[in-house]
């Protein structure tokens, strides 16, 4: 009861004590912020990414940009896996783009990666639907607006409909695109859609967290797409191979990772395979007069793996699909490509993963050092404690107190010290990391300084949850470092001699 | 060591039988190369109810010889018998129990706890007994008895106060209180009345007195004024480290 008594006292009562909680609270809020930014951000670059590719991808070997054929048929077969879900081709290529958007008036050129999507299938090997601004996402941002149920739930089945069936559907009448069209040259309502990356578009969060530049103007944005067909076993590009092809915008994608959204634009998979010449012809031998076929191609496919399935395997398994298939057709290749590499999600972004991890490793040990300040400020703060409460113990041993009984006090005290200032550690980084990006544009704003940078950091927005599994392992050690640091006072304090506790000065 | 918390026989009335006893009390200090001998083979009987006052010389010894009664410090040599048990064969846990329901002391300088106000300064001796559950069973009993103690001793009105704002002689009160609070066998007081002005040393050793005279209570009084120790049954003086009995008139 005493001891109780006493730890709730010298809780209150002694000042200096609070420093010490103060350590613990500070220490306990650090970790968990730099372990919940570096683990989110993880989680979102695996997410994200995950998102954006399927669970297995097919390319081109070397990330050659001439392709590989008879992916038709390879992905027939892989579908005769048992393991592979769903598989789509895409082509990815580079490109340059110009346009003039309301954000950036003057004719804006600019270098992009394009990537080739059958719209109505990509949604079957990855979450690139639920990235688009008009068919889903305005959707969400009106269901989260809504306060009436019924219209809240019509908003949400709109934006799963959109996800369920993207297009590359112009979002205006044809007659707004025909404006100022005298009849000559083909028919501008006919130009296909394409879908930009929002930074491409000059869209983005500003410090208030609102969306700019996302303007009803950018829909009528005319946008010329150049691209450069690259033959296989063409050693020099033929400058006859460029093209240029004229798109209306048809939507937005924002997936988060500013990489995509800062540089790729997204066209119809045909189109673009016809652009680069990857679709099938027909060649002729100039000594032999043979005529040949040539294959179309792709440059990569994306597989989509069931559940339960290991992911290595399945990659392995579609790897073979892939070599069986080039070699089958070898000789009438005339050995002309070797066949696709074959990468999880997962091995394709290791250089980054594994970074991220030993990024955030060596960050949590880096904090966890820091943190050891924290458990000798506990130890110096206690055994000045005991020092100065050294008569107390000689009186409550002199009262009856027994060496255990006194070393519980202090135990104790260390053990309330550590539970209040971890809990406060907790609500801190709780509050710290929800509002993280607000912050950060506070300080930004205050001191001109870009902490995070999205080129660097992949992502335009700072990561803000955190993982409960973190708390339950940061907040333990937060309570028991402090106990630790409380050990040696505590056991002084039980080893003092009451007589000479007494007589202390 | 199974607690009694029964009062003290007959008011006033001392019992042959021996409650406390030691002999051979051999204790030494050393401060380095020198050793200096403080108690040498004393031995003393006390007897249930009785008021024993050891008088001697600042430095004579006396209040170490009260700390190695009241296990409070261990003699080098010798042993203390306390009701028939030796207390240094006791374990260490056993002896902070007499010392928590046996034996009550009171010091020259209080000894309160500043961050504990007058009540809960009364209160230590239950609570260090006591588990938590038992202290809040027994709470309403051991508040109730605290406070008639403290009205007793005329502080009914301080109860909530901070020991730190009392004056002399209300913080020595608080600490009988609090060192009669288990009902103690026996009450050791270590010139309790050195840090206060005659008159209220006066009202201290008149609250010693009529605890002796109305409860029977066992007193040691260690104490260097003669005036005082003849207030006591019995005065043995501590001179060169042996007690003996007092030469020439001690009142």
């Amino acid at each position: 009861m005493y001891k109780l008594l006493l730890i709730l006292k010298y809780l209150r009562k002694r000042r200096i004590a609070w420093v010490a909680l103060l350590a613990v609270t500070l220490c306990t809020t650090m970790v968990l912020v730099v372990i919940s930014v570096m683990g989110g951000w993880l989680e979102m670059f695996e997410h994200s990414f995950q998102g954006l590719t399927g669970d297995v991808i097919v390319e081109s070997a070397q990330d050659s940009l001439t392709g590989f054929p008879h992916y038709q048929e390879m992905i027939s077969e892989m579908l005769k896996l048992p393991s592979v879900e769903a598989a789509v081709p895409t082509i990815h290529t580079f490109g340059i783009i110009n346009f003039a958007s309301p954000s950036r008036p003057n004719v804006y050129t600019v270098g992009v990666q394009v990537m080739g999507l059958p719209i109505d299938q990509i949604g079957t090997v990855n979450r690139f639907p639920e990235s688009l601004y008009l068919q889903h996402n305005q959707y969400l941002d009106e269901a989260k607006a809504e306060t009436d149920p019924k219209k809240k739930q019509e908003w949400l089945d709109m934006a799963a409909a959109g996800a369920k069936q993207p297009s590359f559907k112009l979002p205006l009448p044809p007659q707004v695109y025909k404006e100022g069209w005298n009849g000559r040259g083909s028919d501008p309502s006919t130009y296909p859609g394409m879908i930009a990356g929002s930074a491409v578009l000059g869209i983005h969060r500003n410090s208030e967290g609102e969306t700019v530049n996302r303007s009803p103007e950018l829909y009528r944005l005319h946008i010329n797409l150049t691209t450069i067909a690259i033959r296989p076993g063409e050693r020099s590009v033929d400058p006859n191979d460029k093209n240029e092809t004229s798109y209306w915008l048809a939507d937005d994608s924002h997936t988060g990772m500013w990489q995509y959204d800062n540089s790729f634009v997204y066209v119809p998979f045909d189109r673009l395979q016809n652009d680069l010449a990857m679709g099938q012809s027909e060649t002729e031998d100039a000594v032999t007069h043979q005529k040949h076929i040539e294959p179309s191609r792709t440059s990569d496919i994306h597989v989509k793996i069931k559940p339960g399935y290991d992911l290595a395997q399945a990659g392995k398994d579609v790897e073979a699909v892939c070599v069986r298939v080039i070699d089958s057709h070898a000789r009438e290749d005339d050995f002309k490509y070797e066949p696709p590499t074959v990468e999880t999600w997962r091995q394709k972004q290791h250089v980054w993963i594994d970074a991220i991890q030993n990024e955030k490793l060596l960050t949590v040990i880096l904090f966890g050092i820091i943190s050891l300040v924290a458990i000798f400020l506990v130890f110096c703060i206690f055994y000045m404690i005991v020092m100065e409460k050294t008569k107390d113990i000689g009186i409550i041993k002199s009262v009856g107190a027994t060496p255990g009984g006194v070393a519980q006090i202090f135990l104790g005290y260390g053990l309330a010290i550590g539970l209040v200032g971890s809990g406060l550690g907790w609500l801190c980084s709780y509050l710290i990391v929800h509002n993280i990006n607000e912050l950060h544009a506070w300080l930004g704003e205050i001191f001109h300084v870009q902490i995070w940078n999205p080129e660097v950091y992949l992502f335009d927005k700072i990561p803000n949850t955190m993982n409960i599994r973190d708390i339950a392992i940061i907040i333990p050690i937060a309570v028991v470092s402090s106990v630790l640091g409380a050990l040696i006072p505590a056991w002084r304090a039980s080893q003092m001699h009451p007589v000479e506790s007494l007589r202390w000065e | 060591m199974p607690k009694t918390l029964e009062q003290p026989a007959a008011a006033s009335a001392v019992l042959e039988t021996p409650i406390l006893r030691c002999q051979g009390i051999r204790r030494a200090f050393r401060t380095g190369q020198t050793e200096s001998e403080v108690l040498r083979h004393v031995d003393l009987t006390l007897k249930a109810g009785e008021f024993v006052a050891i008088e001697g010389r600042s430095g004579s010894g006396k209040s170490t010889l009260l700390h190695i009664l009241g296990t409070l410090d261990a003699a080098d040599e010798g042993f203390v018998e306390f009701d028939g048990q030796n207390l240094s064969e006791m374990s260490g846990r056993d002896r902070c129990r007499v010392r928590n329901t046996q034996f009550g002391f009171v010091f020259q300088f209080y000894h309160l706890l500043p961050e504990l106000n007058v009540m809960e300064n009364t209160l230590l001796a239950p609570m260090i007994e006591l588990s938590w559950l038992n202290f809040r069973g027994r709470r309403a009993e051991l508040r109730a008895r605290a406070e008639e103690l403290l009205t007793t001793l005329g502080l009914s009105h301080r109860l909530k106060h901070k020991v730190t704002v009392l004056s002399g002689g209300e913080r020595q009160r608080v600490a009988i209180a609090r060192a009669l609070m288990n009902n103690p066998r026996i009450l050791f007081a270590d010139e309790p009345t050195g840090n206060l002005d005659f008159e209220t040393g006066q009202q201290i050793m008149g609250v010693f007195g009529k605890l002796h005279a109305e409860k029977g209570q066992t007193i040691v009084l260690v104490t260097h004024d003669r005036g005082l120790a003849r207030q006591a049954d019995r005065v043995l003086v501590l001179k060169d480290g042996k007690l003996e009995k007092p030469v020439g008139p001690i009142g």
